[in-house]
């Protein structure tokens, strides 16, 4: 019984204004099914992760709005309270002090307020959070690396790569779907699409 | 066959009328469903403190009188008051000029005390309770003056002659006019800095922060152990309940479970009460009145109820 009026009223008021919060959310799949949401955030500004698109796995248990939306990380990001393995959220909000009255939208921006706030002190992933503690220009270094490796090529310029492929002889789902397999990596789509 | 033909169009506008009523049916019973929550409330509310039954049973609305923190101290004032106001009313009644002043006085005041023990009896229980049973014992006061008030009311009806009468023989009085004056002012430039302006695009819609920032004049007063405020002025009452979306009926828009000023439907409401029982818009537990509506078969809540009526009744004599 998820309150399915809310859900779409949220999907298109968090999409409103998406240019300027930085962060959307869309339905996961094409089937309509609106328990299961991807939402992207991008990376703050003046943080390593400035630059980035973040996804967000988002899944609405039956209680929600009364129960925290299920979110974790997609895009791998190096966090101290965001699990480097597989992108679970260290974030109280989402847990026990969720409020019926936040929205996706709030904990979207809550998400985006946690990548330029980190807490060491109450950690999701340790390794991370010993290493923003210990040798923090080290941090902040592999998390520059780990945004410009995963958080920057599936979205930057997707679309010039579609045509640029497109381009080249290849029919424009199958391009689409290939980029989409190997992460938006331009030459590895290629080769794929070549030997494919 | 033209005859069964026209059977079947009466039949069908039989139907469709049948379904139209059912469908205002509905409508109407779900009016009626949250009128009886509603008033459910209200008695469980009157039940528990019979003694606040008086003419100010409304929960406080923003167009109460504005009153904010610098008034502590006078308010403690005025409150003490009521008592020594409402003695010289039985000893004689020539008095009934003075009478008719203080009870001004104590009349306003009662509107806010009732909003200020909503508030207490929120947060900590206990303390929030004792609170209100002082609140208590001023409504007791204001409602005997004013019954006596009405007795003398017939015999002198020009009661504000007696002004200068008044402020030379009931010196916490005239303390209070401007007092009143005084804080209007600052009351009317605190509203105005707001980090959000309720129609702002990208004011998340009720963010808790904003109401933990509009209850902190609320925690100051009751640290203060002041009698009176008056609700802070909500930010224009959503048209909307901010859980499920749907429109508030008038019903709801009046309802205000929780002093931080958070408005929510009844349905939202009930089931947050079934569930953790915290306030939305603040996080806290939803006030101990509340609760206790809810679980009547519990004896729990009711255990510091009574101690503290009591404690009231003690603290009285």
């Amino acid at each position: 019984m998820l309150d399915v009026s809310r859900v779409q009223k949220e999907l298109a008021d968090c999409n409103k204004d998406k240019a300027i919060s930085g962060v959307s959310i869309d339905l996961h799949g094409g089937d309509g099914d609106l328990s299961h949401l991807a939402g992207t955030i991008s990376g703050p500004v003046g943080t390593p992760y400035e630059g980035g698109t973040f996804r967000i796995d988002v899944r609405l248990p039956s209680g929600y709005p009364f129960e925290p939306p299920k979110m974790q990380f997609v895009t791998k990001v190096w966090h101290p309270n965001i699990s480097s393995q597989n992108g679970a959220i260290c974030l109280d909000i989402l847990k026990d002090q969720w409020s019926p009255a936040l929205t996706l939208k709030t904990a979207l921006l809550s998400l985006q307020a946690l990548l330029s706030a980190p807490e060491p002190d109450d950690p999701q992933d340790a390794v991370v959070a010993q290493q923003y503690l210990r040798d923090y220009p080290m941090f902040v270094a592999t998390a520059r690396y780990w945004t410009e490796t995963f958080a920057k090529r599936a979205s930057v310029g997707i679309e010039e790569k579609v045509q640029k492929l497109v381009e080249m002889g290849f029919p424009e789902a199958l391009v689409r779907s290939t980029l989409d397999s190997v992460n938006g990596d331009e030459n590895m789509a290629l080769e794929k699409l070549c030997s494919g | 066959m033209h005859d069964s033909k026209a059977n079947d169009s009466s039949v069908s506008a039989n139907a469709r009328d049948f379904a139209k009523k059912r469908r205002v049916n509905r409508s109407a019973k779900l009016k009626q469903c949250k009128l009886d929550a509603r008033r459910e409330q209200w008695l469980s509310q009157v039940k528990g403190n019979s003694c606040k039954v008086t003419p100010m049973a409304s929960p406080p609305t923003s167009s109460s009188p504005p009153v904010s923190m610098p008034r502590p101290q006078s308010c403690l004032h005025d409150s003490d008051m009521v008592f020594p106001a409402h003695i010289p009313i039985s000893n004689s009644s020539g008095n009934t000029p003075k009478v008719g002043c203080c009870l001004n006085n104590s009349v306003s005041r009662g509107g806010s005390t009732r909003s200020c023990s909503l508030s207490a009896s929120d947060g900590e229980e206990e303390g929030g309770r004792g609170e209100d049973n002082v609140a208590l014992d001023d409504w007791e006061a204001v409602a005997d003056a004013l019954s006596a008030y009405k007795v003398n009311d017939g015999c002198h009806p020009s009661h504000d002659t007696g002004g200068t009468f008044v402020e030379s023989h009931v010196p916490p009085a005239p303390v209070n006019d401007p007092c009143v004056q005084s804080t209007m002012k600052p009351e009317a430039t605190r509203t105005i800095p707001r980090a959000w302006r309720p129609d702002d695009v990208f004011r998340p819609q009720s963010l808790p922060n904003l109401y933990k920032h509009q209850s902190f004049p609320t925690n100051m007063e009751r640290h203060f152990g002041a009698k009176v405020w008056s609700h802070p002025v909500i930010l224009s009452a959503p048209s909307s309940c901010p859980i499920c979306y749907e429109d508030l009926d008038p019903t709801d828009s009046s309802f205000l479970p929780c002093d931080c000023g958070f408005r929510l439907c009844l349905f939202c409401h009930k089931r947050i009460l079934e569930a953790d029982c915290r306030c939305p818009g603040c996080r806290k537990q939803y006030s101990p009145v509340e609760g206790e509506k809810m679980d009547m078969s519990g004896v729990a809540p009711l255990i510091p109820f009574q101690l503290s009526r009591s404690c009231s009744m003690s603290s009285r004599s």
